[in-house]
């Protein structure tokens, strides 16, 4: 019994994590209709960026973080602005930027590799790796506590946002339609620069929060792109809200489906989730219906 | 001996991924059929026949299969995204890639999951075993010729025309009464039986594989060879194919240690890929635009 409680606490922090990087990615999605695969580096550079701060220089915690979700932003909007809008005004197709940005992934992926080495990496954070042991045979770490916190706290201001803010009004309705946003006055670049700040500074959250509770490798950004991706995916790619239910459940898939399969399967069946919700509902369980499916 | 060893190597190279980059044009340029999930196909080659060696099948026959196996993959791939367009149908392809690389990994009793497959027979042809290098040289260059030589003999008959037809206006080719998913299954399934060659080829020339050689890495030179050269031109894969495996060789002379050295030809190749589709999106020699 309790073994199956820890699972589902387990599965709520690893969904926590990737439904960070889900929300990020499907916000930008939603906003710029195109594949951004380029953001699971964003959240291993964020990563590198506290190793290299705080363990290397030794630059106080919370100051790195701070830099580390400004740099992130920035590295955000650095991509759209010299990648992503060259590429859309010379009319490249969605297909062209996502090829684009699987460049970008690979590009950042082995700059990171030869600056760093390919080993893994430790942050060396101990304070937070604390073990409390709660009733019914659970035990969580300090930082799998502020994990849990902070992502619920994200989601929420998050949602506020969305919904009270005009800003997130008008990237809504971007989101909706664009032509009839920029027929009432909305300008559609200005608000694409906003979501990948926003949605690049989830990342850097989200990197920060991994390099603190995994290791480190250069090579993990495909895997956690996959993983934010899938959770897209299961609940709605062009959804935000729906990503971040389909990233929890999706981390609660892989945590119980290893109680019953030997542990190198958890990422086989991430896999085939995301391969079985593209071909059969590839607009997610609470995504809109007006997805480009057949289009 | 004409070439030193080392570029014996190269070229060695750039004949087996000549014939991958072909059959992937022939699928993504030809047929307009999108697909991320081609290096799979290449995997998929590459275990099959040096798991058949292994077991003691003849080389030539494994190779074979190899190609016959990829096809059925082929095959399942467009019954699987038939009905997917864009950027859906690339994520799926992709996926299917991201699927393939998790089963070689953790289909341990098979694969041998991370840890790979090690002394895979250099091939034996009629009682002749390849041993050298120059051997092989000559091998790959004849299987690459005639995979070529096909391929070229297929875009260029009325079949191939009915290729084009389909990624230029499907519907009116259906208007014809021509069977456009036939044809669509058709040429991937062509497509992966030559990856599956070429990712044949490959096992028994490096004689180890792991799952790692056929992942997004190892896609995306794949893409940037494709689109450099062109879309719809074997001539544009063929030059590209031996420009983009030359060019990082200049690191070299750099005398850059090993564990640079790889990580900085893929971030070569990533930037000549980011650059190209900036500049020229059709490539050298291309004929049409990516979707």
């Amino acid at each position: 019994m309790s073994l199956l409680a820890q699972s589902i606490i387990n599965g709520l922090i690893t969904g926590s994590i990737y439904a960070l990087v889900a929300a990020g990615y499907s916000l930008i999605y939603s906003t710029n209709n195109f594949m951004h695969f380029a953001h699971g580096i964003s959240v291993v550079a964020a990563g590198y960026m506290v190793y290299w701060l705080f363990t290397l220089a030794g630059t106080p915690f919370y100051a790195t973080c701070l830099i580390t979700i400004l740099l992130s932003a920035l590295f955000g909007l650095a991509m759209y602005r010299l990648i992503y809008l060259p590429l859309q005004r010379r009319g490249s197709s969605n297909v062209i930027l996502l090829i684009a940005s699987i460049g970008i992934l690979i590009f950042f992926q082995n700059i990171i590799q030869i600056a760093f080495g390919s080993g893994v990496k430790l942050i060396g954070y101990i304070e937070v790796s604390r073990g409390i042991a709660f009733p019914g045979g659970i035990t969580m770490t300090v930082l799998q506590i502020v994990i849990l916190l902070i992502s619920g706290i994200i989601f929420i201001m998050l949602y506020q946002f969305m919904q009270k803010t005009k800003l997130g009004r008008n990237m809504r309705a971007v989101s909706n339609n664009k032509e009839l946003a920029s027929i009432v006055g909305i300008d559609h670049i200005r608000i694409s620069d906003f979501s990948f700040l926003i949605g690049s500074a989830l990342a850097g959250v989200a990197g920060i929060l991994v390099a603190l509770e995994q290791n480190l490798s250069p090579l993990m950004g495909t895997n956690l792109m996959i993983k934010g991706f899938t959770g897209a995916v299961i609940g709605g790619i062009n959804y935000v809200p729906g990503s971040i239910i389909g990233s929890f459940v999706l981390g609660m898939a892989e945590n119980l489906g290893i109680l019953v399969l030997p542990s190198g399967y958890k990422d086989a069946i991430a896999f085939s989730l995301l391969f079985l919700f593209l071909l059969f509902k590839p607009n997610g369980i609470l995504g809109k219906k007006e997805g480009r499916f057949d289009k | 001996m004409i070439f030193s060893a080392y570029q014996t190597h190269i070229f060695i190279l750039i004949f087996i991924y000549i014939i991958l980059v072909v059959s992937l044009n022939l699928a993504l340029g030809y047929t307009g059929l999108l697909n991320l999930g081609h290096v799979a196909f290449f995997g998929i080659g590459a275990y099959t026949s040096a798991l058949l060696a292994l077991e003691g099948l003849t080389y030539i026959a494994a190779m074979i299969a190899a190609g016959l196996f990829a096809s059925v993959f082929g095959y399942l791939l467009v019954i699987a995204t038939d009905r997917l367009r864009g950027d859906y149908l690339a994520m799926a392809t992709l996926g299917f890639s991201f699927v393939v690389y998790s089963l070689l990994l953790n289909l341990r009793d098979v694969t041998r999951g991370a840890m790979g497959i090690p002394g895979i027979p250099k091939p034996t042809i009629l009682d002749f075993t390849i041993r050298t290098n120059d051997q092989y040289l000559i091998f790959v260059l004849l299987v690459c010729a005639i995979s070529v030589f096909i391929m070229y003999r297929i875009v260029n008959s009325p079949f191939g025309k009915l290729l084009e037809a389909t990624r230029d206006n499907a519907v009116c080719l259906r208007v014809l009464g021509k069977n456009t998913l036939s044809l669509k299954y058709k040429a991937m399934m062509i497509s992966a039986f030559f990856a599956g060659i070429s990712g044949s080829l490959y096992a028994h020339y490096i004689t180890f594989i792991d799952p790692t050689s056929f992942y997004i890495s190892e896609l995306i030179l794949v893409l940037t060879i494709v689109i450099v050269g062109g879309l719809g031109s074997i001539k544009g894969s063929i030059v590209a194919t031996a420009l983009i495996i030359y060019i990082p060789e200049v690191l070299r002379m750099l005398d850059l240690p090993s564990s640079v050295l790889g990580p900085a030809r893929q971030a070569i190749y990533a930037v000549i890929l980011i650059t190209i589709l900036m500049i020229r999106p059709k490539g050298l020699f291309g004929k049409v635009d990516l979707e």
